[in-house]
């Protein structure tokens, strides 16, 4: 059992020494074995697919938040969701119960986004 | 059932009725606040008697909790200072009725729903005995008056209604925090309640928490009454109202000071009320002499009566300040005589407007050619107003300035300057605007009193020869009270003697005694 | 273990309003995009009739006090003091809000939801007795107040204000939970009761230094909240920007919640140390009347009027903290009652007044009013009559027993400062009254439509409160004296 501590810490330090030298150690392979082919698209910066030239103030449609938002509703739920199966055999009814009213809960939610045309991305949403 | 509590109610029926009363009837809104407010005096009448005989007790109570904690009680009652007061009310709210009747034409009901409200505020604040109960009445009165002013005024009339209830409202402000302290100090609103553990020492202020408590309270009713250095809102008020609101603010509002300094002010603070007297009396008396001199110097007749009442109005406080016995009494009978003769003095000169429709003394002139009659009943009130002896004034200025002559002769001798400058003002006044030449359009205009004109007249002049010459009915209550108020300001002084009041009142007995049989003869 | 799991049925009683009001709003919700348009104004009727089953559940929480969730909520007389204010300004606010959205964004109902959700947040924050619940209270009325404050989203004003008070509240919010953080630290706990044994208890108390840092993090929050000088700057931007009824609801409603926090924690938590919190306190207040007051003398907006006078009345409120007694306590509860009526009312008559996209705000606007709809200029003089302070009203006595506890707990300079700024107070009101009754009407007046079934309700109801709390103070101030008994 480590006591001191720097000793407690010595793991951390292990694993981000590593880290470090395997990142390296990729840039340094890419570096040295690559084949280099220069043209403008290529050096430009990498921006997840969009094109980062032109102005930074562009307008997204605000369907991408929508997505974005919706996207992280789920997710949320499903953190609930994996410990809640773990420990699902204590909880019994009584944890049946509240996730049902939780699901049930966002269940809700995801009619009344569905009804709003969240989902719909056709040019002219049917209403509102 | 207790009539003081009806005198309240009724008025304040009389003002939801009036309220609701369709749009479309005005005559409707008229004849009922009349009634209402006929009915009100005449039942008004009815607390004289009692209270005559002993005016320093306490008539006609009802005491009742209105709020458990903090203790608030609608405790009403009274006495000899209150009773005259609340008549003197009741009175001439219907006449204020009757000289709105034609003058008053766009949106009536509202008038005399407010004219109602102001009675009950005013009604209020003279017969409540909880400390709490007067300050919602003396705010309340204020709410109707600032609508009567800006509503129904001339035409500066909103600077006037604004500037009225700001001065008040940051008097009683401070009077507000005093009736706090107070409660928290004695555990009670209640004004008798108070008085008796004063009286038993039950309740000691320190010098210094008498001296600012009766500074919160005077200053609060020097605001009203109004006394010289504060008076500036009364002559815009005054000029700016409609002649009901002139009346009402004149006669009955401008007594809630002194009825409060006389009623709150001296028995409750005694010391710091005598240690602070000789400055009040000092602003009274510029107060007298500097209202005489504007007065003497307006164009304008509303303005000149209004300064006459800072300078009547100095006489009571300096009646009140000098803790004579004589004094007092004349203080008392010069706010009902002031009440009654600038009431008087206000409901002509708005006559005069409804007619002509100017308010400048230039533009009248041989007014007594056209209206013989409304210059008699002018001259009469003219008269009164300036003491001449048979008429009321006069014997309130007389007993006020007896009574300070025998405490400081030099007090006497400048407030004395006051009535020489009186009959000045007003005679000149008179003789500019009743007198010599009459212009076409006095000729044109002006016309005689009519029947309700008359109405309205009338019994204020009765009561100018009748204060003149029977001070019998009136003063007895009144005299018995400020003994009273005397003998709390002398028993609470006692532990505080050493506090050097700055000259002791001198208080001859002979003196007193002369007084008195000197008014008993006429 | 299992059976022990589910909560014992009081504890769900104890939150019965907050159960009752989410379930109306999520009912709002869903049927919000199932109905069709011109059958919307339904759902202002659902949320009404949820709020009033929810003041039903506020009567019956109230018979079962006590704590409830592991003492994370407390049922008491403060909480169901408050819990009944919030949502009876709430009913008063969706009243008034019926005609104005039909009006100006008839095709959404999203509104009544957002309302109901705020409720639930502030009757949270009523009845919370821990850090973290105050917290979560906190942040659902205020998320919803966000989203309301910028409802009509094609309005540059509602845009304006609700930007800023999202991120000036979130900035105050941080504070207020970076100041949990700090107390969670030094004291271990995060129940209210659980703070002020530890901090009483000489051995157990933690370093002052701490203590006082906490309070202090924790007071810009709430100041934030209550708009309090010197964190007052949002609250006109905001309350001018917002639809007039929103602004109604959050100058009452999450003001009086917050309120509720800011004693709960200052008189339990921070109790043991209220000689150190007192002064803050008291120059917050003596600043909060002065800028609020001085400030609304200058204003033509009416509802940038109306903000500069609530920032003025919450000092009023922090004058009754400051005194920090039990008599303080009842009297801010009566005040902030008093105020939630004629402050809505008062807004209500602008509501109605404004007319399509809020033309009318001015206070020249009004002129005239007096003689187009009496009855209105009538009920709206009341209410400013209320809050100049005039007798038989709610506010006289507001004032009346704020300054009576202030002179009680000796702030006698404190006292007679705000008496003062009571009577300049009187002037800006005074000027609408003078507008309204001694001026001819002008164009805004001439063509003022009959008032809205929904906000004359309103009118009515908080005229009614107005003046029953003038004359009849004991009705509230007894439950209040009572409650404020309790808190410990």
């Amino acid at each position: 059992m480590p006591s001191s501590y720097p000793e407690q810490y010595f793991p951390i330090v292990l694993q981000i020494a590593i880290a470090m030298a395997i990142a390296g150690a990729m840039v340094a392979a890419s570096y040295l074995l690559g084949k280099r082919v220069r043209n403008p698209v290529k050096d430009s910066a990498y921006e997840s697919g969009m094109v980062p030239v032109g102005t930074a103030r562009e307008r997204f449609s605000v369907k991408f938040y929508l997505v974005a938002m919706i996207f992280i509703l789920f997710d949320v739920e499903v953190v609930f969701l994996y410990p809640w199966a773990v420990v699902y055999r204590d909880l019994g009814l009584y944890g049946f119960l509240v996730m049902f009213l939780f699901f049930d809960l966002v269940l809700w939610g995801f009619y009344y986004m569905w009804k709003k045309g969240v989902l719909d991305w056709s040019e002219e949403p049917p209403r509102s | 059932m207790n009539v003081v509590n009806v005198l309240l109610i009724l008025p304040a029926a009389g003002f939801l009725a009036v309220l609701l009363l369709p749009r479309s009837r005005p005559d409707a809104a008229k004849i009922a606040a009349l009634a209402v407010s006929l009915a009100v005096f005449l039942l008004s009448l009815s607390i004289a008697a009692p209270v005559h005989g002993d005016g320093a007790e306490l008539k006609f109570v009802t005491d009742v909790q209105w709020i458990a904690s903090p203790d608030i009680r609608y405790h009403v009652g009274v006495d000899g200072l209150s009773v005259w007061l609340v008549i003197l009310t009741a009175l001439l709210t219907p006449i204020c009725v009757l000289i709105s009747w034609r003058y008053i034409e766009r949106r009536v009901k509202e008038f005399y729903a407010f004219l109602l409200l102001l009675e009950v505020g005013l009604i209020g604040v003279f017969v409540a005995w909880d400390l709490f109960l007067f300050y919602v009445f003396w705010e309340l009165s204020l709410v109707p008056m600032y609508f009567l002013i800006g509503i129904w005024g001339h035409e500066r009339r909103i600077y006037a209604a604004v500037k009225f209830f700001l001065f008040t409202m940051a008097g009683s402000v401070l009077m507000l925090a005093a009736i706090i302290y107070l409660y928290l100090r004695a555990g009670t609103f209640d004004y008798v309640v108070l008085q008796e553990q004063m009286a038993s020492g039950q309740l000691m202020l320190t010098t210094g928490e008498q001296l600012l408590l009766f500074l919160a309270f005077f200053l609060a009713f020097a605001i009203k009454v109004p006394l010289f250095p504060l008076h500036t809102w009364l002559p815009d008020a005054h000029v700016e109202a409609p002649s009901a609101g002139s009346v009402m603010l004149a006669s009955v509002m401008l007594k809630m000071g002194t009825y409060g300094l006389l009623r709150f002010c001296l028995p409750m603070f005694p010391n710091a009320a005598r240690q602070c007297a000789p400055w009040i009396i000092v602003l009274a008396i510029i107060g007298i002499i500097y209202g005489a001199l504007v007065s003497l110097v307006q164009p304008n007749m509303k303005k000149l009566v209004a300064y006459s009442s800072v300078s009547h109005l100095g006489f009571v406080v300096l009646g009140i300040f000098t803790f004579n016995e004589i004094a007092l009494d004349g203080a008392v009978y010069q706010m009902l005589n002031h009440g009654i003769s600038t009431g008087a003095l206000f409901m002509l000169v708005g006559f005069l407007y409804e007619r002509r429709h100017s308010l400048e003394i230039a533009d009248y002139g041989g007014v007594a050619t056209p209206a013989p009659n409304l210059a008699a009943a002018f001259l009469i009130t003219t008269l009164a107003s300036i003491g001449l002896p048979l008429l009321n004034n006069f014997v309130g200025e007389f007993l006020v300035l007896q009574g300070a002559a025998l405490v400081n002769f030099r007090w006497a001798v400048f407030a004395a300057i006051g009535v020489i400058l009186s009959a000045c003002y007003m005679l000149w006044m008179y003789q500019r605007a009743f007198f010599g030449e009459t212009p076409e359009e006095v000729r044109s205009h002006v016309y005689d009193l009519r029947a309700r004109e008359w109405a309205a007249i009338l019994p204020l002049i009765a009561l100018m020869l009748w204060m003149g010459i029977g001070t019998g009915a009136f003063l007895p209550p009144i005299q018995a009270l400020n003994r009273t108020v005397l003998e709390q300001t002398k028993s609470n002084a006692e532990f505080l003697v050493k506090e050097t009041p700055p000259r002791p009142p001198l208080r001859t007995e002979n003196g007193a005694g002369a007084g008195r049989g000197l008014l008993n003869a006429r | 273990m299992p059976a022990s799991l589910f909560p014992p049925y009081e504890d769900l009683l104890r939150i019965l309003p907050e159960i009752v009001l989410t379930i109306a709003g999520t009912l709002v919700m869903v049927l919000e995009p199932a109905l069709r348009p011109e059958r919307k104004r339904l759902l202002g009727g659902i949320a009404i009739a949820g709020l009033l089953v929810a003041l039903w559940g506020t009567a019956v929480a109230n018979l079962f006090r006590g704590p409830a969730f592991h003492q994370m909520v407390v049922v008491d007389g403060f909480a169901t003091f408050f819990r009944a204010l919030v949502i009876v300004v709430g009913i008063l606010a969706v009243l008034c809000s019926i005609h104005y959205l039909q009006r100006e964004r008839p095709d959404s109902g999203e509104y009544y939801a957002l309302v109901l959700f705020s409720v639930v947040g502030q009757s949270v924050m009523a009845a919370a007795n821990e850090l973290i619940m105050i917290f979560i209270g906190l942040e659902i009325s205020s998320i919803a107040t966000y989203v309301l404050a910028g409802y009509l989203r094609d309005d540059r004003r509602n845009n304006e204000s609700a930007i800023k008070y999202f991120l000036l509240g979130s900035f105050a919010t941080a504070f207020l939970l970076y100041g949990i953080a700090w107390i969670y630290g030094a004291a271990g706990t995060t129940n209210l009761v659980e703070i002020r044994r530890v901090l009483s208890t000489p051995e157990l108390a933690p370093p002052r230094f701490l203590v006082g840092v906490s309070a202090a993090l924790m007071f810009v929050g709430f100041a934030f909240k209550v708009s309090a000088a010197p964190f007052q700057v949002w609250a006109p931007d905001v309350y001018q920007g917002a639809p007039a009824p929103v602004t109604a609801f959050m100058s009452a409603g999450p003001k009086a919640a917050a309120f509720a926090i800011f004693l709960r924690v200052y008189m339990t938590a921070f109790e043991p140390i209220s000689n150190r919190w007192e002064p803050v306190v008291w120059l917050s207040a003596l600043a909060t009347m002065f800028v609020g007051n001085f400030a609304a003398l200058l204003q033509n907006n009416i509802k940038r009027l109306l903000a500069y006078s609530s920032i003025a009345h919450a000092g009023y409120v922090m004058v009754a903290v400051s005194a920090h007694s039990e008599i303080g306590t009842a009297a801010a509860m009566f005040y902030l009652a008093a105020y939630a009526f004629m402050n809505v009312g008062a807004f209500a008559v602008v509501t109605h007044f404004a007319r399509q996209g809020e033309k009318y705000v001015d206070v020249d606007d009004l002129a005239g009013l007096g003689h187009r709809q009496p009855v209105t200029a009538a009920l709206f003089s009341i209410f400013l009559l209320s809050l100049i302070g005039i007798p038989l009203t709610g506010g006289f006595f507001g004032k009346f027993y704020i300054f009576k506890a202030a002179l009680e707990a000796k702030l006698y300079w404190l006292t007679v400062i705000g008496l003062l700024n009571s009577a300049v107070a009187a002037y800006y009101y005074l000027r609408i009254l003078v507008v309204m009754y001694f001026h001819e009407p002008g164009e805004a007046a001439q063509t003022v439509s009959p008032v809205a079934p929904g906000v004359k309700i309103a009118l009515w109801a908080s005229a009614a409160g107005t003046l029953l709390l003038g004359i009849f103070p004991s009705v509230i101030l007894d439950f209040a004296d009572r409650s404020a008994a309790l808190m410990k």
